[in-house]
């Protein structure tokens, strides 16, 4: 008796938390993405969703080479904003999981400190630091390095990776530190027992051991940066104009929003073609077992 | 408990559309929500108006095409066919704005704002020009005074314009030697050729004018498209620059406002229309920005130095014979789309 009960509790429990989920995932997510995929099949005549569907949208985006080429560029630099921020993230991680001690708390609030202010703000932030009169050129031309302000600095893809390194670095600090964190700390001692140096016991113990949150930090990088508009807009200058800014000006000053769908759809399939290489990379390097 | 519930849930939905009455609405370009353009108005309605902003007219349009609902809008006049081809807008009864017959006569009878029977779509409340800023001590004394300067190797990386189709390609048009605003797909194709030349020499496309006026203040810039505020704020704080009146002539381009079709409050809107036309509001607009005010009776304020010290004739008609008025571009939508491409290298 008492344990159908309970059974029955844990489905009407089930249920209940699990309509939340259901609904934002079948009311936000997927309505709103199939809205974009029709859209990205229709014709742009003013209608939204009613009316004569085309492949045109499509065939115009991989006839041209132009969006291989921006969506090349936007690979090559969230690919080296990922780069940039796992690598300099594994170190924080690193001190973190295993040097920090008592500072732990802090360090980890210090982390999480640059989100406390806006995403816009901290770009702006970086073109105050990067500016031909910024922080930057000041502090150079007072050491004596230059001996005139410079404007290479800013308005570049750099100047783009910078930015976005900076601010999804807590993306990809977290869950190495996590990674890390999880690593049995006798699996250390053995190996210094049995004589590995320190080196050894990083490249054969905690770096493979890691790998699952590397991957995760880098895709958690990756996906978001492959598509940002706002940083390329006010950092990159026209050097640096990547997809999400050609899918902005769709649905901006085009006024072509099936395009921009197409646009959106297309940017899926490639961050889908990316994921799924990432995963085939957990296959391979970051199983535990 | 459940009833009182109840009761207050019907209460609140009821009570929406008398919420929606609220403060006016008001879309505008960063720079035009200076409470002292519309005094009078805050003086009889201290809630004021609530202001978003816009990064350009072209974004403003896909924005309220998108469901977004202000009472009042301040595109330019060469986006008001669009406009209203979308169905966004609804007649200005001119009867109903105070100062109609102070607005001059050129800006009253532009063709496609007439809505027939004594109304309108758009009140022209302001017009300006698009010019090259550029720093006299940086630019060689004896610098053709031509747009071409925006496309002078010589500067490579520093100079920038502004990110509007009613701007950039349209100069690029009139340098390639074709009219801006009809074009057949060969100009179209001049025109980006003429916009592929410039892009490596530039450092950004932009609509924010505070980063422009900042790059040419440092040096960092030598020219820039601009409009004649960001010349006027410059001046101000004594940074040697000109504002170039060059021989294919500048840009005159005029805005206004218009109503949004659904709005709830026409009244608070045309008390705010009626607040800006005031002689007071035109002559802080000349003198805080240097643009021109759209009635007589705001440039009759000012005193005729500080005209000659803004070169702002006391009528439009007097600048529209040397300068190209922007217009309605038949093409505006194809331009549009060719710039972005351009923009991103193609």
């Amino acid at each position: 008796m008492r344990l159908r009960l309970s059974a029955n509790d844990g489905a009407g429990f089930r249920f209940v938390m699990s309509v939340p989920g259901i609904a934002a995932t079948f009311g936000l997510a997927l309505f709103a993405l199939a809205l974009v995929l029709l859209l990205a099949f229709r014709r742009n005549d003013g209608g939204l969703v009613i009316g004569p569907l085309t492949l045109s949208n499509f065939t115009g985006i991989f006839s041209d080479p132009l969006y291989a080429i921006i969506m090349l560029r936007s690979l090559w630099i969230a690919g080296l904003v990922t780069l940039a921020t796992v690598v300099t993230a594994y170190p924080i991680a690193w001190y973190l999981a295993f040097q920090a001690g008592r500072w732990r708390g802090l360090v980890l609030f210090l982390v999480t400190l640059p989100f406390w202010t806006s995403y816009l703000l901290r770009v702006f932030a970086w073109k105050i630091v990067l500016a031909y009169n910024g922080v930057l050129n000041s502090a150079l031309m007072s050491l004596g390095i230059w001996d005139k302000p410079s404007s290479a600095l800013l308005n570049n893809p750099a100047a783009v990776v910078v930015t976005l390194a900076h601010a999804y670095a807590p993306f990809a600090i977290l869950p190495i530190f996590v990674a890390l964190q999880t690593i049995p700390r006798s699996l250390l001692e053995v190996s210094s027992d049995l004589g590995a140096s320190r080196a050894q016991v990083f490249a054969r113990i905690v770096l493979p051991l890691s790998m699952p949150g590397v991957l995760a930090g880098a895709l958690v990088v990756f996906v978001p940066t492959l598509g940002d508009y706002v940083t390329p807009a006010l950092v990159g200058g026209p050097g640096s104009i990547m997809i999400g800014n050609q899918i902005q000006a769709q649905f901006g000053k085009a006024n072509d929003w099936p395009f921009g769908a197409a646009l959106a759809v297309s940017t899926m399939l490639v961050i889908l073609a990316a994921v799924l290489l990432i995963r085939q990379a957990d296959r391979r390097w970051g199983s535990r077992a | 408990m459940t009833k009182h519930l109840i009761a207050a849930l019907a209460a609140t939905l009821t009570a929406t559309p008398v919420l929606a009455g609220g403060p006016l609405t008001y879309f505008t370009w960063s720079g035009y929500e200076l409470p002292d353009f519309n005094k009078s108005y805050i003086a009889a309605h201290p809630e004021g108006p609530e202001i978003s902003f816009f990064g350009d007219d072209d974004d403003a349009f896909t924005k309220v095409k998108a469901g977004f609902h202000p009472d009042l809008a301040h595109p330019c006049y060469d986006k008001i066919a669009r406009w209203n081809a979308a169905g966004l807008l609804q007649p200005i009864d001119t009867s109903r704005i105070k100062n109609w017959d102070k607005i001059f006569p050129v800006l009253q009878n532009l063709p496609d704002i007439q809505a027939g029977d004594g109304k309108v779509w758009m009140v022209p409340w302001d017009w300006g020009n698009t010019s090259v800023l550029y720093r006299t001590d940086l630019v060689a004394a004896d610098a053709p005074q031509s747009w071409s300067m925006l496309w002078d190797p010589e500067y490579a990386g520093r100079l920038a314009t502004i990110d509007a189709v009613h701007d950039t390609p349209v100069v690029a048009a009139i340098l390639a030697g074709v009219n801006p605003f009809d074009m057949s797909p060969a100009d179209m194709e001049k025109v980006a050729e003429k916009l592929r030349e410039q892009r490596p020499l530039l450092t950004t496309y932009t609509t924010d004018m505070t980063s422009i006026e900042q790059s040419l203040a440092s040096g960092e810039l030598v020219a820039a498209m601009t409009w004649n505020a960001s010349a006027v704020a410059l001046k101000k704080q004594g940074v040697p620059v000109e504002f170039m009146n060059p021989k294919e002539g500048m840009l005159t381009w005029t805005c206004g406002f218009v109503m949004l079709k659904d709005s709830p409050n026409t009244d608070l809107a045309y008390d705010f229309i009626n607040s800006r036309l005031e002689a007071e509001s035109g002559k802080y607009l000349i003198e805080a920005y240097g643009y021109g005010a759209s009635t007589a009776s705001a440039f009759a304020e000012v005193p005729q130095a500080t005209l000659d010290e803004l070169k702002l004739p006391a009528n439009p008609d007097e600048m529209l014979k040397t300068t190209i008025f922007t217009g309605p571009m038949k093409q505006n939508d194809e331009l549009a789309k060719m710039f972005e491409r351009v923009k991103a290298g193609g």
